[in-house]
């Protein structure tokens, strides 16, 4: 089952990708929307980013224990 | 066609005859009731301008109701609905009674229509509002609800400063178009950003409303921040400063989420993100724009709705609100139903295609396309991943699937847990039903925005786009999988600000502050005893004065000469005869003058008087 969840879920970001290469843009307003799959590598760069970022923020004083305000 | 009443009455209405209700299947009826009079009566409310009433001369406008309005009024209503199916197993009925306040005071900001109206129910609503949240009944509830109103206090504050200077200066109490720029218009921007929770004063939001209770928080979720989205969508449009806080409070609260153990509080951190697409929508000021804002307005109550919804089904079979507390109990074989609800509300959100989130957040971000604006497109669409990241991916995962951490044990018992009561899963059956609804026909909700519409979310463009955005998130969720479990921590936030240096603030009033006061208290008690003893009798005042200066004077002279001691019994004599005097009352017999105590008092009065005239005078 949980094999079967894993495929689908590689080949639909396969099949999305390659349908995004054929599609005409209709309005191009900035450069990046040319690149092929922009919004799929602005997807999960963007993801890593704000874990890390958040996480590194955390770390570094946003994060307290739980009875901090006590 | 002015048949009933201003919807925000017939909830007022409702809040004061509920308690009166004492059979409870009644109440339940009526609870149900006043929302669909409610909904009946905007059906039924022409366009225009009506319920004015001349106040002091100012022109009081209860129904204010155009396309903007009536959209936000209609929400609000259904929401309403939705909350009290949620609610209605709930015996207090305090909790109902100051949740019809709340409603009803929303309902009279979105229908006012000059800028008083607009302030009384502005405060109603807080006040109200910090109800929901104190019928938690516990000591975290009790404080964050104190913060609250102090925060929402604040805000209200600069919001009448703000309407005071601008009345003066231009006369006018219209609620529309403020021009920004000024003191005047920057303070009314201030109160409606604090209710709109844009940082820095959006720590109340993610403080309080986690901690209200279950039902509570449901109706929270609604009313508030979208009330002031809708005012700043009246009062300043275009202004640019609300771009560039709307896209960073996107950013803000998705970053904070990452951090959050608490489920609910991690919702309202979400809550801030969506916000951010509206507030940055007003500030784009475009018609797309603004469409763009109200749309999401109207998605955003109904999808978060169901999540809070949601989340407080499971707070309230578990008892339990962490992620570390949920994580690796397997709850989604238990709570099947509640989960797939609660995924529509997370799908809604995150935007998939088919949910109304799509429909809405694309033509915000659609409309910043339009603009060219590069930052704010891609801060938007940053916060967009980080929204399916958390609502749709890790709280879902931890909170029904999930895994311990390595190394952590897990209590053996298993948690007691079902699916909530049926009035709890109906309501979220039918914001369910209403996001999808929304998001298949989009032309429902699009007729009622305030500007005609040109925007097509179902484009293979938007679809693919946002299919890829989504997927490759799933990809790198799958890849912090581990990292991503509840850390039993608290994040701190700007709340920070009042909650450690008011600690300090708090000693400072309490300790060196009423030490003063106790002291000046002293000063004054003793000066009003004594002039109360010589008021007995102020004809004695020269004598007494004189003596007590005779006193005086004859102690210092014996100390000095070094007789004290053998002079002391005629020291006690002049004391005690200071106090004899002191005590003689005023007798008329005894101080016969050739004119009463009164007229004498008047006449030197009057001498006094005349001097200081004609000192001053020359």
């Amino acid at each position: 089952m949980a094999r079967k969840l894993t495929y689908i879920f590689f080949i639909s970001i396969g099949v999305s990708i390659l349908v995004g290469l054929f599609i005409p843009h209709e309005h191009v307003h900035f450069w990046w929307e040319k690149i092929p799959a922009f919004d799929a590598i602005f997807g999960f760069l963007g993801c890593i980013v704000i874990v890390l970022g958040a996480k590194a923020l955390g770390h570094h004083g946003i994060q307290k224990d739980e009875d901090y305000y006590d | 066609m002015i048949d009933i009443a201003p919807p925000a009455f017939i909830f007022i209405l409702g809040a004061i005859l509920l308690p009166l209700l004492r059979e409870r299947r009644l109440r339940q009826v009526f609870q149900l009731l006043i929302p669909l009079i409610a909904f009946i009566d905007l059906l039924y409310m022409p366009k225009g301008t009506y319920w004015v009433y001349n106040f002091l001369g100012y022109d009081l406008i209860l129904g204010r109701v155009d396309k903007l309005s009536m959209c936000f009024g209609y929400v609000f209503v259904i929401v309403a609905f939705v909350g009290m199916v949620y609610a209605l197993h709930v015996r207090e009925v305090g909790q109902h009674t100051a949740a019809f306040l709340y409603i009803g005071s929303a309902l009279g900001v979105t229908f006012a229509g000059d800028i008083f109206t607009l302030y009384v129910f502005w405060e109603i609503m807080a006040v109200s509002s910090v109800f929901l949240i104190w019928y938690q009944r516990d000591k975290a509830a009790l404080d964050a609800g104190f913060r609250y109103i102090m925060v929402h206090i604040f805000g209200g504050c600069a919001l009448l400063a703000g309407i005071i200077i601008h009345v003066s200066n231009t006369g006018s109490t219209n609620f529309g178009f403020i021009e920004y720029g000024g003191l005047a218009s920057q303070l009314i921007l201030l109160g409606f950003i604090i209710n709109a929770a844009v940082p820095p004063f959006h720590a109340w939001l993610s403080d309080a409303y986690p901690e209200a209770t279950v039902t509570g928080s449901v109706f929270l979720t609604a009313f508030t921040t979208k009330s002031a989205v809708y005012v700043l969508l009246r009062t300043f449009p275009g202004v640019e400063i609300l771009v560039w806080l709307g896209a960073i409070m996107a950013v803000y609260g998705v970053a904070y989420a990452v951090l959050e153990n608490d489920i609910r509080r991690l919702l309202a951190y979400h809550i801030i993100s969506q916000v951010g697409y509206m507030v940055a929508g007003v500030g784009l000021g475009t018609e797309m724009s603004m469409n763009g804002s109200t749309a999401h307005a109207f998605c955003h109550i109904l999808y978060k709705a169901l999540l809070f919804m949601g989340a407080g089904a499971v707070i309230y079979v578990t008892g339990r609100r962490k992620l570390t507390d949920l994580q690796g109990r397997n709850l989604y074989k238990k709570m099947p139903i509640t989960l797939s609800l609660y995924m529509i509300g997370g799908f809604s959100i995150s935007a998939v295609p088919l949910f109304n989130g799509f429909i809405s957040k694309t033509m915000v971000i659609a409309a910043s396309a339009e603009l060219e604006r590069p930052v704010i497109y891609l801060l938007l669409h940053l916060a967009s991943i980080g929204t399916f990241l958390h609502t749709g991916l890790k709280l879902p995962y931890g909170i029904w699937f999930g895994r311990v951490p390595e190394g952590e044990k897990v209590e053996e018992e298993e948690i007691e847990a079902k699916e909530p009561p049926l009035n709890m899963l109906i309501a979220m059956g039918m914001a369910s039903f209403l996001c999808i609804l929304t998001g298949v026909y989009p032309e429902i909700l699009y007729n009622l925005l305030p500007y005609p519409v040109h925007f097509h979310p179902y484009t293979l463009n938007h679809v693919v786009g946002m299919t890829q955005l989504l997927l490759l998130t799933g990809a790198a969720f799958w890849l912090y999988i581990d990292k991503l479990g509840g850390e039993p921590k608290i994040s701190v936030d700007t709340d920070w600000f009042y909650r450690k240096p008011g600690v300090l603030l708090l000693w400072f009033v309490s300790n060196p502050m009423q030490d003063l006061r106790l002291r000046l208290q002293s000063f004054f008690t003793r000066m009003v005893t004594n002039v109360a003893s010589l008021s007995k009798n102020p004809i004695l005042l020269p004598e007494i004065t004189v003596r007590y200066f005779h006193l005086k004077i004859m102690n210092r002279l014996y100390q000095a000469s070094g007789t004290y001691k053998d002079k002391a019994d005629e020291l006690k004599g002049l004391e005690s005869r200071i106090a004899a005097a002191k005590e003689m009352r005023y007798d008329e017999n005894v101080y016969r003058r050739p004119i009463g105590l009164g007229v004498l008092i008047a006449i030197i009065f009057l001498l006094v008087y005349g001097l200081i005239y004609f000192i001053r005078l020359r």
